[in-house]
């Protein structure tokens, strides 16, 4: 079963535009680590690029479903018409963007365990995908399992952090909790109110404004030692 | 007291050694400038050579190695490639 977010009517193109954004972002972020891949062929630059592509396409495929969701709802076609369509976009968008997320996060995560055991990396892979497609409330167990995810990657950045002091993995940890927030926080807008899914939004979307900011001074650093 | 090297200084150390030897040189004086065990040094040129960042030549004197286009790249840009790795908590993955 599909649960639904409680949605406000009125942020119903704006969460669009916010999945579009944090698509770019991340999309920006995985061109930036090829990039660097290509030249220095390190195993950890090619995972981190993988994992920020699997998260630019959850929400490029979140972004396209559920604008066709909103055309769908704006078309004068029969009730029963509407209902059927906009229900199965709404559940392949989901599918799409928990499949995709969760190879994300599981991606993240096993490159900072330096481990190069693939069959350990399977082996979570199914795992996460059974106890997220088989448990009784979809949603509360994909945010389960993601903030699951996001608190390893945090104590990644947490170590990184105490050890370099440095203000870029300062930048990294504050993003990954702020991912963390948010995404305890959609669980209670699935059960609770409007509000509380707006307010996750907007601590989402400063967790990848934070990345990006992050991206930019790497470029600007680079510019300067050219 | 020096700070232990990580992946990306080790193999740069190592494409260093080669490019300041005209970019092409014998396994010992690899050995000498890296300041790695035989052991870690073979595994390391092993790693290289099947990068493309290395080739190996053959000769009746003995092996001798040099940089390829890709080894340049690697030399020329390394400031980026730790920059980057360091921005985004990726430098410490690589030991």
């Amino acid at each position: 079963m599909v649960h639904l977010y409680h949605v406000p009517s009125w942020f119903l193109g704006y969460d669009i535009i916010l999945h579009i954004v944090y698509c770019l972002i991340t999309l920006l972020v995985s061109i930036a680590a090829f990039r660097v891949f290509k030249i220095s062929q390190q195993r950890s630059l090619r995972l981190f690029a993988t994992s920020f592509s699997f998260i630019s396409a959850a929400y490029f495929f979140d972004a396209l479903l559920n604008f066709l969701v909103v055309s769908k709802l704006n078309e004068s076609i029969g009730i029963m018409t509407k209902i059927f369509t906009v229900t199965i976009l709404n559940t392949v968008g989901s599918y799409l963007h928990i499949i995709f997320f969760t190879l994300g996060l599981a991606t993240l995560t096993y490159m900072t365990f330096k481990s190069k055991n693939l069959k350990a990396y399977s082996l979570t892979l199914i795992l996460c995908f059974v106890a997220v497609f088989f448990a009784s409330n979809l949603f509360f167990s994909y945010h389960l399992l993601s903030s699951i995810f996001l608190a390893y990657i945090i104590i990644h950045y947490l170590s990184v952090f105490i050890r370099k002091k440095k203000y870029n993995a300062l930048l990294m940890l504050v993003a990954f909790a702020f991912l963390l927030i948010s995404n305890v926080h959609f669980v209670f807008s699935a059960l609770n109110n409007e509000a509380n899914y707006i307010i996750s939004h907007a601590i989402e979307l400063t967790a990848y404004l934070l990345i990006l900011v992050n991206l930019i001074l790497v470029r600007k650093n680079e510019q300067k030692k050219k | 007291m020096n700070k232990k090297r990580n992946r990306l200084q080790i193999i740069h150390d190592i494409l260093k050694a080669i490019s300041n030897r005209n970019g092409r040189i014998k396994p010992t004086h690899i050995l000498y400038k890296s300041n790695l065990s035989h052991q870690m040094m073979e595994e390391y040129l092993g790693e290289l050579i099947g990068k493309g960042f290395v080739i190996e030549n053959k000769a009746a004197s003995g092996k001798t190695y040099s940089l390829s286009p890709k080894g340049f790249e690697y030399l020329n840009k390394y400031k980026l490639i730790i920059n980057f790795t360091d921005s985004f908590g990726l430098g410490e993955l690589e030991s």
